[in-house]
């Protein structure tokens, strides 16, 4: 596969130490189109071998608008099914520019390791050093250990090495959408995590037209009132959550956005620094980033405080544990006995529709109504169907329950533009009814 | 003429840093940018753009914008970025003369609207 692409499908076997690579064949990118449709075909490959298979949209990485995702999909060790998780913040794109499209990871390593990906190389080195850690002490080892402070990290914490049912893969420091405790599959494999890195380049058929119309459908997202808003808060208020806005204010520092995503989408809060500082902080570890509506909204609901609220999420990011499972499973509601019942926490989250697509992304239209009747199943069919579309292309979740213009469409004639291949209508409902099977 | 970046509009989004690298490179990728945002300091959420010109080194910071002659000593207050050393082997800012139908490539994909021509 020539273009949107690396091309390239990386096989690593914790049990052998064996690294394969395999060439992405066209023709699967003709009849998978890519992302979830791919991730799912080598899942099903690669099943007795208990897989984890990583991977970015046809999309991603690319001046497609929200092209920021990327997926994780394995069977959930807590429902059994097949689930995908995204990948988001700036995760997704290093992956595809650090030389793979997809890494499937299967069987078990006999001792601690992590996997190291860069430029088109992969290595599997000893994670002893960083087995132990929690997350933010083991993406700074791991940056530090690789002198470069932009690699990007997925890694588990204590929950994921003690095998909690809701553990975590974080990314970099922060919480992930994974509610399918993909963290324990990590442990189980003494995988801590993944580091990536790459300076590739994709090559695009078309590049001209692709950034025309890419460009063309930036700006009728732009027309959306929207792109006035920035931030969390905005997506619980437009959710129905009234007063979020100011309980989260005081102590909100800035908002930032996955890449190339038109919404800021993430928010960053201080409790251990002035929040409206604009200089660099000199606190090592002023607050946290904050990307999980249901989370943030389940500890308002418990009665916390927005700061003491930033503290347990803060604390759930270090130890790699799902936030709403701590808040809706915890039944506690000061701080400390919140940080405490990490170990003890038990119970059953229940997963929206299906359960194979993350409801870290609200199961609701933001901003827009989509042509929604208000109709629960059809809201649920259709947020499945905008997921499943979403980690084919490798666009950012929660965007595309935001942005109309975001349409099936516009996305096939994109990927057509950029492969020059005939990405139908008919092809791209197949591999969404396949992967809604 | 030159550009002009408010980075307390900016989102951290890195599509300026694409775009650019895109009109060199004619493909996605990050490899040539002569703008580029810095992220390096994530848990603090420090985040500003740089924008290399032929003789300047322009680093738009949330609290102002501080300005570098290329060669010259950096002030030792502020604590470098990993983006700038790769940044001062690639070419400066051409306004993207050849972009004919667009102008500057950063400026047309920034979704914050937070780069302008000055
Ligand atoms: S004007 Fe063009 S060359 Fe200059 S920084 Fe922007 S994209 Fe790069
Ligand atoms: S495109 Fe705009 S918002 Fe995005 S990083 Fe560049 S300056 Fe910031």
């Amino acid at each position: 596969m020539e273009y949107l692409s690396t091309g390239k499908i990386l096989v690593i076997d914790l049990a052998t130490s064996k690294i394969e690579e395999t060439a992405l064949d066209e023709s699967l990118v003709s009849e998978k189109i890519g992302g979830a449709g791919i991730t799912k075909h080598l899942c099903e490959k690669y099943l007795n071998d208990d897989p984890i298979v990583i991977g970015t949209g046809l999309l991603t990485g690319t001046t497609c608008p929200a092209s920021a995702g990327g997926l994780i999909t394995a069977k959930s060790p807590v429902t059994g099914k097949l689930c995908h998780c995204p990948i988001i913040y700036k995760v997704g794109i290093e992956i595809k520019f650090s030389g793979y499209d997809y890494i499937v990871v299967k069987g078990v390593s006999d001792n601690p390791v992590y996997l190291w990906i860069h430029d088109g190389v992969a290595d599997i080195s000893d994670a002893s050093g960083i087995w132990g850690k929690d997350v933010w002490e083991s993406t700074d080892s791991l940056r530090k250990l690789m002198g470069d402070d932009l690699i990007q990290t997925m890694v588990i914490g204590k929950a994921g090495e003690n095998r909690s049912d809701y553990a975590q893969i974080c990314y970099n420091y922060w919480s992930s959408p994974d509610r399918f405790g993909l963290g324990k599959l990590f442990g189980s494999k003494k995988l801590k995590g993944l580091a990536f890195r790459g300076m590739g380049l994709i090559e695009v058929a078309d590049h001209e037209n692709f950034v025309r119309r890419s460009l063309e459908i930036l700006k009728e997202i732009k027309t959306n009132d929207f792109m006035t808003k920035k931030g969390i808060a905005e997506i619980a208020s437009a959710i129905g959550e009234a007063g979020i806005k100011e309980w989260l204010e005081p102590i909100v520092h800035r908002h930032s956005a996955d890449y190339f995503t038109p919404y800021a989408t993430n928010t960053a809060v201080f409790f251990d620094e002035d929040p409206k500082r604009v200089e660099e902080s000199k606190v090592a570890e002023p607050g946290v980033l904050i990307s999980d509506v249901p989370a943030l909204l389940a500890f308002k609901k418990l009665g916390l405080s927005a700061e003491d609220t930033g503290r347990a999420l803060k604390a759930c990011a270090k130890y790699g544990i799902d936030p709403a499972a701590v808040a809706g499973l915890s039944g506690k509601s000061s701080l400390k006995e919140i940080v405490d019942s990490f170990d003890g926490l038990s119970g059953t989250v229940a997963l929206k529709g299906k359960g194979i697509f993350s409801p870290w992304c609200p199961l609701k239209p933001i901003f827009n109504d989509f042509g929604l009747s208000g109709d629960a199943a059809e809201a649920e069919a259709w947020w499945e169907r905008r997921q499943a579309v979403a980690m084919i292309f490798g666009i950012q979740p929660i965007f595309s329950v935001m942005c109309p213009e975001l349409s099936e469409e516009n996305m096939l004639e994109l990927a057509g533009i950029g492969t020059e291949l005939d990405l139908t209508q008919e092809i791209l409902d197949k591999v969404v009814a396949d992967l809604l099977k | 003429m030159g550009i002009k970046i408010d980075a307390l509009k900016c989102i951290n989004c890195m599509a300026c840093e694409m775009a650019c690298s895109y009109h060199r490179d004619d493909g996605f990728a990050f490899l040539s940018a002569c703008i580029v945002v810095y992220r390096a300091r994530e848990k603090q959420d420090y985040f500003g753009v740089l924008l290399k010109e032929e003789e300047f080194l322009k680093v738009a910071r949330p609290e102002g914008l501080e300005v570098n002659r290329i060669g010259e000593a950096a002030d030792p207050n502020k604590k470098a970025d990993a983006s700038v050393k790769p940044m001062l082997l690639r070419e400066g800012c051409d306004l993207c003369e050849d972009m004919d139908d667009y102008g500057p490539m950063c400026k047309a994909i920034c979704p914050a609207d937070a780069i302008t021509l000055e």
